[in-house]
């Protein structure tokens, strides 16, 4: 023996031999213990056909489940988060339409000579007139201001 | 009575009697190796049982190209392996108690050394423990352990290599603590 072998924890306790016993006669009796076990295995009924391909697929289906499982898990997660964020962008498109109708009420050149007697404001005016009226009673910078206050 | 004639004779018809001489060459050498695996005896009847009711259900499409002798330790091994790991996953960590229980085991008579050195062999996975004993205490080569674990032997090489060291140095912490 080596004398790193020697003084190798490992080998020291090699060399202790055997430390497990078995029960007396244990070794003499497995082979009819055996025997007798396998008559009773061979006596019970074998498996159907249908239970054999049931035993077979069964991890298989068990893995299938799981990942329908995880799928459904995900796009149920996935639907509700993209409905919230719909329902958000609705939210902030109506926002920015009332904005917009909001800037065009406040910067309309009807708006300009908007009245508080709705019977004069339902009041229609016919082209000519308007375009006499731009014309005549209204400069070119007071034109240009309302042209400017319109944007 | 060797391996070819065991088969011969099973083939010829003598199947009983053939599977009992199986049993008798092979009985002892696998009840060692699973009791170092599992090491509580009544774990290793229970798994040297199982191990030859699952050798006489597929012996007759046992395969000429392998020694019996591989193809039973095996069978002992996975049945082992098995064990060990549906108690990890239960999450009992039995082999760990079993190691603890050695103290008190009426089929253990070890001294400190050895008692610490199966403490120690409790500890690695498996797979490891099986590489461990194959090679320390069967000292089966390589080759051999190869084709009963089915893994290169370059790698069981270095997992025996991490293996002794590891234990040899949970042997040393436990043999200081108490002397």
């Amino acid at each position: 023996m080596r004398m790193n072998e020697q003084n190798d924890i490992l080998e020291r306790a090699r060399q202790a031999g055997q430390p497990f016993k078995t029960p007396e006669g244990y070794f003499d009796a497995l082979e009819d213990r055996l025997m007798a076990r396998i008559s009773v295995e061979a006596s019970k009924p074998a498996p159907t056909r249908r239970q054999r391909i049931w035993m077979a697929f069964k991890p298989a289906l068990a893995l299938a489940a799981t990942f329908a499982l995880i799928f459904g898990m995900g796009y149920g997660v996935l639907s509700l988060t993209h409905t919230l964020d719909g329902r958000k962008a609705a939210d902030a498109t109506a926002g920015y339409a009332s904005a917009e109708e909001e800037l065009i009420r406040h910067s309309s050149v009807i708006n300009y000579y908007q009245t508080d007697d709705p019977a004069e404001a339902e009041e229609e005016i016919d082209e000519d007139t308007l375009i006499d009226f731009l014309t005549s009673e209204m400069s070119f910078s007071d034109l240009a201001e309302i042209y400017a206050q319109s944007f | 009575m060797n391996d070819r004639d065991i088969l011969k004779l099973y083939r010829e018809g003598g199947r009983e009697e053939a599977f009992r001489l199986l049993v008798q060459t092979y009985k002892e050498r696998l009840y060692w190796h699973i009791r170092r695996m599992v090491l509580d005896h009544d774990d290793t009847d229970d798994c040297l049982q199982n191990t030859f009711v699952k050798a006489w259900q597929s012996l007759d499409r046992f395969r000429g190209d392998a020694q019996l002798y591989t193809w039973l330790y095996r069978i002992a091994t996975n049945e082992s392996i098995t064990f060990l790991t549906r108690q990890q996953t239960r999450g009992e960590y039995a082999d760990l108690e079993a190691a603890r229980r050695l103290s008190t085991d009426p089929w253990f008579d070890g001294d400190q050394l050895q008692m610490a050195l199966h403490k120690a062999i409790a500890k690695l996975p498996p797979k490891q423990k099986a590489v461990f004993n194959l090679r320390y205490f069967d000292e089966m080569p390589y080759e051999q352990i190869s084709r009963v674990l089915d893994t290169s032997e370059g790698a069981l090489k270095a997992s025996y290599h991490h293996a002794y060291e590891k234990v040899k140095a949970w042997v040393k912490e436990e043999i200081d603590e108490k002397y």
